[in-house]
């Protein structure tokens, strides 16, 4: 009995081995392991054994019913892998053609900028604030201590609407209009379009400008510089050097523009920096007792910094844009780059 | 301000280096916008005369010259010039030498004949274009000597912004007493002796201010018998430097004198001032002037003028009268030296456009104690290059005398305020380097006298900026400072704009950014509502189409895409957000709501190998506004209406709550053609003001259900004119509570369908939470959708 099995044994792996294909390979599991199967008909055989030998011929038995079984499942995996990779072979996709994308927007470069600008400061503790466009002169210059016929009008030419209405030329009147809203301490940044009557290479009549404000008790000189480095370093990258030279702004004493070291030849001298090295890129100081007069703060009390930067310009330097009319153009060319 | 700096050399020792020159004005706070090498490249140049000219042997054109330089022998030169005369001094570029063009002039023959050098016109030395004939010098000037000193040509003139606080920078003295006091050395003011005449001013003329507040000071000199001509080498020199045009001597003198002092000078021809007297006042009422560039000007009674006995002579401290200037003939002059109220030059000059030297210094405040000093420099400079005899004594009318101010400074406010460490006696030095004179000082503050030229220190933080400058804005050092957090939010829309434009950014749109001014004609070609036309209108436009304020943003859209289209761009997808100007009656500010436009056009989705380029229609227009809805978590409606902004077949205006809030639809072809588009554009414009102020409330949760749905399609054959969104509300109705969803997933019209009819199918989702549906369920509650389908809709089961 023994005998016969072992010659099952080598007669089914033999012959599953040769197996083509998943019908034959059934058809060869019915014919060993079906219920009318030859290992069957020899386990029904065993009944017939010597009793003594039946443990012995049993065990032999399952082996061979389970390497039958252990033979099949190999050979079906063995035929399933070929055929996957047969059919694999013809329906390979070109995997070089395009897929299909979400259509994609782009931000506007001036308004990216500026958020990224304004969440430096946010993140040290600023919040934002906004005033009109459209504005009384008394915020845009008077409560700024620049009274009319004050030579200070000259640096900005202004859109009237009416006698004592104006495009806001600044972000600044905002200030104000914040001040008046509360006592110190205030912590402002104030992202927003002004307007100046200006049209040429290198001007648009409106253009974007962010504000800050730091008003409490005891901000100093040396706080505008140590600020302002720290957004500088954090915009433009920790090996930017500032410079701060003295200026004149009439709602700030002392006053101060800030130079970065050129971001195309790092302060080396190009054309861009016309090879001063240097890029102006805001004005600051700290506020003018006068304003806080206007605002109803206690100069003796309190002291402030403010600045604010034209935004065109940095996105300018941020992305290489050599013309700021590309700006306002809206050609989708030119947005899809951002 | 262009600054020479042979010209501040004589006033102030300064570093030779220009780089560390400017360097220093840079951090004193006069910023430097060029700076000019004159000269550049030229070596060599001598003055030579010419001591004989001879015809050319063998060249019609050309002559032979010999020219003494001053060397052991005279020079032999060929030269094709025809204006000089033997005697006549020139500039010669001797062998060796560099002149403009970086040219080297070195021995030659020319046409057989040697010429050892060359003599110059204008344009060689780099002096302009002027090549019609040799640069003729004054005779006065030394034979041999360096002639590109003598024309300046070996100067550097840094031109400098000055900024309008500073009126004393905008003349040389000025910027050298920075300087002085930089450095700690002492500023040299030129030093003159003026020699006046026997007869005195008083009994020539007289000076009357009839207009104390607008005219404080006014002085004069009388200088008679002088003779009008060419200014001396050195005058012109300084005044090419400085940019301005030699005229003659006494206009040359007043000028320079303005660019040493800043204190504006004018001369009068003394002979053509009625009764030769001064009156200072206000214009009268349509009085003219003819001014010395030609223009009559008409003159309002706020103006202050400078008149004789009859008429306006000048438009004082902004430019002289044509009648009285001095000219050729003028022998005797009536030389002026005032000081006028600022902000009265600053609105004359603007009111009548004129920007002039003396307006813009006048305007920013000159000294009045510098008047005096200036009127006799002038007077001894005139003298001594136009000759005559300067009147006894000085015309000075000084009705309100400049009041010496005073301020107190306390030394621990400018470490307070600076953030440094500055010790009492350096603040004080610094402020005596500034010519503040200490009037009172003890332990903890000091008081200083404010000089004359420094209208722009009223304060004493204006004292501590000067200690701040001249300390070094580098030497102060850099902390940050603490941010101390209040309760109040200043601007609650900025950051739901901000999520609301980056959430249509992600979702496929470009965004744009417009100018915010629009005009009528643009508004009228968009088809907005004429009642609603309104803008914020500005007085002194840049342009027409920029005459007012944006009232939509709908025309910036569409010029946005008539633009791109223009540019080869046709597949478009852009959104701006951003306010619109709406006036408010009897009020100065504008009613400045935040907007929101999409606009669609050609095929946004471009080409894809997989499919055909699909053009949008209005459904992907619909599809944004349901993201955008869904997103911003608002219930909305659409309802349509007429409207010449749109296509009658897709026309709708937005209901929010029940209110209108916005438009959406296919733009309206009359607006394309206005616009220049050739093809279909969708557009949707919503106020979103009133969705920013506050987010939606937070989402609950239910439980998702457990029991597996039953799922059942339909299709109903109804009239084309019934709307989808009716047939889903009585599908909804008669769902109840075991509909759990349905959904429109085919619209068909065509053979298989009765014209005027059409078939919706519709996907249904039944669900109980509670129980596994059966069939039976399901099919009754079907049943129950198709009869009412029919009864409200007329619907056939397909």
């Amino acid at each position: 009995m023994k005998q016969k099995l072992e010659e099952i044994r080598a007669s089914a792996l033999d012959t599953i081995h040769a197996a083509a294909d998943l019908a034959e390979l059934e058809q060869l599991r019915v014919k060993f392991l079906g219920r009318k199967g030859v290992l069957t008909d020899v386990l029904r055989g065993l009944a017939q054994c010597p009793p003594e030998d039946r443990p012995a011929v049993g065990k032999v038995a399952n082996e061979v019913k389970q390497a039958v079984a252990d033979a099949l499942d190999a050979r079906k995996e063995a035929i399933a892998a070929s055929q996957e990779a047969a059919s694999a072979a013809a329906e390979r996709l070109d995997l070089s053609l395009p897929g299909r994308r979400p259509l994609r927007g782009h931000k506007h470069p001036v308004m990216r900028v500026a958020e990224e600008i304004s969440d430096i400061f946010v993140q040290l503790g600023f919040q934002i604030a906004a005033g009109p466009d459209v504005e009384t002169e008394y915020y845009n210059f008077d409560s700024l201590n620049t009274p009319a016929n004050h030579p200070a009008r000259d640096l900005h030419d202004t859109f009237f609407v009416k006698p004592g209405v104006v495009l806001r030329t600044h972000t600044s009147p905002v200030q104000m209009r914040v001040m008046e809203r509360t006592q110190p301490p205030v912590a402002v940044i104030v992202p927003g379009r002004v307007y100046r009557v200006d049209q040429d290479a290198s001007h648009s009549p409106m253009f974007y400008q962010i504000e800050g404000l730091l008003v409490d008790k005891g901000i100093s000189f040396a706080d505008l510089k140590g600020l302002l480095r720290l957004f500088i370093q954090r915009y433009f990258g920790p090996t930017t050097k500032t410079r701060f030279r003295p200026h004149y702004f009439p709602f700030t004493e002392p006053s101060a523009e800030v130079d970065i070291s050129c971001t195309v030849c790092s302060g080396k001298g190009c054309r861009v920096c016309k090879h001063s090295g240097w890029l102006e890129i805001l004005g600051c100081g700290m506020v003018h007792p006068e304003v806080f007069r206007y605002a109803n703060y206690d100069s003796e009390t309190y002291t402030g910094l403010a600045f604010g930067l034209g935004v065109e310009r940095i996105a300018m330097l941020t992305h290489a844009i050599s013309s700021i009319h590309y700006l306002y153009e809206n050609d989708l060319r030119f947005l899809e780059q951002f | 301000m262009r600054i020479s700096l042979n010209w501040l050399r004589e006033l102030v020792d300064i570093d030779p280096d220009v780089d560390t020159l400017a360097h220093e004005l840079t951090m004193l706070g006069l910023e430097i916008e060029a700076i000019e090498h004159r000269g550049a490249g030229l070596s060599q140049v001598l003055v030579g005369q010419i001591k004989t000219i001879e015809p050319h042997p063998d060249a019609d054109k050309l002559v032979v010259c010999t020219t003494d330089v001053g060397q052991d022998h005279p020079l032999q030169i060929v030269c094709g010039a025809t204006n000089m005369r033997v005697g006549d001094k020139v500039p010669t570029a001797v062998d060796g030498s560099t002149i403009a063009g970086g040219f080297k002039i070195s021995r030659r023959k020319m046409r057989g004949v040697e010429s050892q050098g060359m003599m110059c016109a204008a344009d060689e030395l780099g002096l302009g274009s002027d090549h019609s004939g040799l640069l003729i010098l004054p005779p006065e000037v030394p034979v041999g000597a360096d002639a590109l000193h003598l024309l300046g040509l070996d100067d550097t003139v840094l031109e400098i912004e000055i900024t309008p606080n500073r009126g004393d920078w905008a003349g040389m003295i000025g910027v050298a007493r920075e300087l002085a006091a930089l450095h700690q050395i002492p500023l040299r003011l030129p030093e003159f002796t003026l020699q006046e005449g026997t007869r005195p001013a008083s009994e020539l003329s007289s000076v009357t201010i009839e207009a104390p507040e607008l005219c404080p000071r006014y002085a004069g000199r009388i200088i008679t018998g002088i003779t009008i001509g060419p200014s001396p080498l050195w005058l012109r020199q300084r005044l090419l430097a400085a940019g301005q045009r030699p005229i003659n001597n006494v206009v040359d003198v007043t000028n320079l004198v303005l660019l040493e002092t800043c204190h504006p000078l004018h001369a009068f021809d003394f002979n053509k001032l009625h009764e030769n007297r001064i009156v200072v006042r206000t214009a009268k009422q349509n009085e003219t002037l003819e001014t010395l560039d030609g223009q009559t000007r008409k003159l309002t009674p706020d103006m202050l003028v400078i008149a004789d006995a009859r008429h306006p002579v000048a438009l004082a401290g902004v430019m002289g009268g044509a009648d009285s200037e001095v000219g050729e003939n003028t022998t005797d002059i009536f030389l002026e030296s005032a000081y006028f109220h600022p902000p009265s030059i600053r609105a004359t000059a603007r009111a009548l456009g004129m920007n002039t030297e003396a307006s813009q210094r006048f305007q920013r405040g000159a000294d009045p104690e510098m008047a005096i000093w200036a009127l006799d420099r002038a007077a001894c400079l005139i003298q001594r290059v136009a000759g005559g005899s300067v009147a006894k004594g000085r015309l000075d009318e000084y009705p309100k005398p400049f009041a010496e101010k005073t301020l107190n400074l306390r030394y621990e406010r400018t470490d307070l305020l600076l953030g440094t460490s500055v010790c009492p006696e350096a603040q004080r030095d610094i402020l005596e380097r500034l010519a503040f004179s200490v009037t009172h000082s003890d332990a903890k503050s000091c008081t200083v006298r404010i000089p004359s030229w420094r209208h722009d220190v009223g304060q004493e933080a204006d004292l501590i900026e000067d200690i701040a400058r001249v300390h070094g804005y580098g030497n102060i050092p850099a902390s940050l400072p603490p941010i101390r957090q209040t309760d109040m939010i200043f601007a609650p829309k900025e950051r739901p704009l901000r999520n609301l434009r980056n959430y249509l950014s992600n979702i496929g749109l470009t965004e744009i950014m417009c100018m915010t001014f629009s005009n009528p004609r643009e508004i009228e070609n968009a088809g907005l509502p004429e009642d609603s036309r309104q803008q914020v209108t500005l007085q002194n436009p840049l342009s027409e189409n920029y005459s007012g304020m944006r009232i939509s943003l709908v025309p910036g859209l569409l010029s946005t895409i008539a633009t791109n289209l223009r540019r080869g761009t046709s597949d478009i997808a852009l959104f701006e957000a951003g306010p619109v100007y709406i006036p408010l009656e009897n009020q100065d500010l504008a009613n400045e709501g935040y907007r929101c436009a999409i606009a669609l056009s050609g095929a946004p989705g471009g080409k894809h190998w997989s499919a055909p380029a699909r053009k949008v229609d209005f459904y992907d227009l619909k599809g944004y506004a349901e993201a955008l809805f869904d997103w911003l978590g608002v219930p909305w409606a659409l309802q349509s209406f007429e409207s010449p902004a749109y296509h009658p077949r897709a026309s709708a205006r937005i209901l929010l709550d029940g209110k209108p809030a916005g438009t959406m639809g296919e733009t309206h072809p009359k607006v394309l053609r206005a616009f220049d588009i050739e093809q279909p554009v969708f557009v949707l414009e919503l106020d979103v003001d009133p969705l920013l102020g506050e987010s939606a409330p937070p989402a609950l949760f239910t439980e998702p259900p457990t029991l597996p749905p039953s799922l059942r399609d339909l299709a109903v054959i109804v009239d084309k004119s019934i709307p989808a969104a009716d047939l889903l509300e009585t599908v909804r109705k008669a769902g109840g509570n075991l509909l759990s969803k349905v959904s429109i997933f085919d619209v068909y019209t065509g053979k298989q369908v009765p014209e005027d009819k059409k078939s919706v199918a519709l996907s249904l989702v039944f669900q109980a939470i509670d129980r596994t549906l059966t069939d039976a369920d399901t099919d009754k509650r079907c049943e129950k959708i198709i009869a009412q389908l029919r009864k409200a809709h007329g619907a056939e089961l397909r």
